[in-house]
């Protein structure tokens, strides 16, 4: 069972994610009711991320679109991860796959009960939501203040978010190839291809990894292999 | 980022949470490279968003406060920190290197 401290702890990171998702959305020019909309109806940080790192890169939107589902190929595998162990309705099982975020799916998967499962899952789910509307909120209201929110780094905090959220899978040595193979190859595109399409073609990393990394990773249906600091969003 | 984008993003991610759910296990149990492929792409294209926004601007590669910045953060990352403090480092160095 997860502790007081878990739940604070992961109520605490999805507050830093909304803040600084809303914050992103309103630098790239986008209103308060999108930025509202798209938190409630996109429901995740990381395809509005890269959405707007393409639409930053001067790409086109369809590539930032196609960037955006590519990033969240990783809701799937929670998704399916739960779906394993989430007995319900199919209205309920619905539901929970729509809530599935890195650590209440990790740490619903730690618990041996299968009643616990559901418990916990929608605890987990209740703390993370309670954070990220919170700091969705904050963010458009200190996003409406800030003139130059580069001047307090937060243009770092993006990426440094994304950086946590892969930090389970860059524990793993297919992981870790898969995403320093897509790293580089998105860095030696980017001087010589059409703005996101580097982002896109790094997906290919994850081809490179399955060759290159053979046989020494877990079972390739645990990718969140139970870590609560998980707090990918 | 228009309506039509965020109607798009939204399908495409309560799909791949839907299909994850109802259709992904029996199909990838079958399959188990398609599941590995599936399990590394994640890494793979945030990899690839996190460099665009932090070595790059636009069409060029670039090193500046951002990198310091990530740097720190990818220690705190590796050290288990709390995602808070892995923010909150990050946002301080990359503004304290920009300010030098």
């Amino acid at each position: 069972m997860p502790s007081r401290t878990d739940y604070a702890t992961l109520a605490f990171a999805y507050f830093a994610v909304g803040v600084t998702v809303s914050v992103a959305m309103l630098d790239a020019g986008a209103s308060i009711p999108k930025t509202l909309t798209a938190a409630f109806v996109v429901y995740s940080a990381t395809p509005q991320l890269a959405f707007l790192a393409v639409q930053a890169a001067g790409g086109s939107v369809v590539i930032g679109v196609l960037s955006g589902w590519l990033v969240a190929s990783r809701f799937g595998i929670l998704a399916s991860s739960l779906g394993a162990r989430y007995e319900a309705s199919d209205t309920e099982r619905a539901a929970a796959a729509i809530n599935s975020f890195d650590p209440n799916v990790a740490l619903a998967m730690q618990q041996e009960k299968t009643s616990d499962v559901r418990r916990v899952f929608w605890l987990v789910t209740a703390s993370l939501m309670a954070g990220w509307w919170i700091g969705t909120v904050v963010g458009i209201m200190l996003g409406n203040i800030l003139d130059n929110s580069d001047a307090l780094g937060l243009d770092a905090v993006f990426p440094a978010i994304l950086l946590a959220i892969i930090g389970s899978s860059l524990r793993r040595r297919d992981g870790l190839t898969a995403a320093v193979a897509g790293a580089a190859i998105c860095a030696v595109l980017i001087p010589f291809s059409p703005g996101g399409v580097p982002i896109l073609a790094s997906a290919l990393g994850a081809v490179l990894a399955l060759f290159v990394a053979t046989s020494d990773s877990p079972t390739p249906d645990s990718p969140t292999s139970g870590e609560p600091e998980g707090a990918g969003s | 980022m228009s309506w039509a984008v965020i109607i798009a993003l939204s399908i495409g991610v309560a799909a791949q949470r839907l299909i994850g759910m109802f259709l992904a296990g029996p199909l990838l149990a079958r399959r188990p490279a398609l599941a590995r492929l599936a399990d590394l792409l994640p890494a793979a294209v945030v990899a690839g968003v996190i460099v665009q926004l932090t070595v790059a601007d636009a069409g060029r590669l670039v090193v500046d406060a951002r990198a310091a910045g990530l740097a720190v953060a990818g220690v705190l990352v590796w050290r288990r920190a709390p995602l808070a403090v892995v923010v909150i480092a990050a946002a301080v160095v990359t503004a304290t290197v920009r300010a030098l």
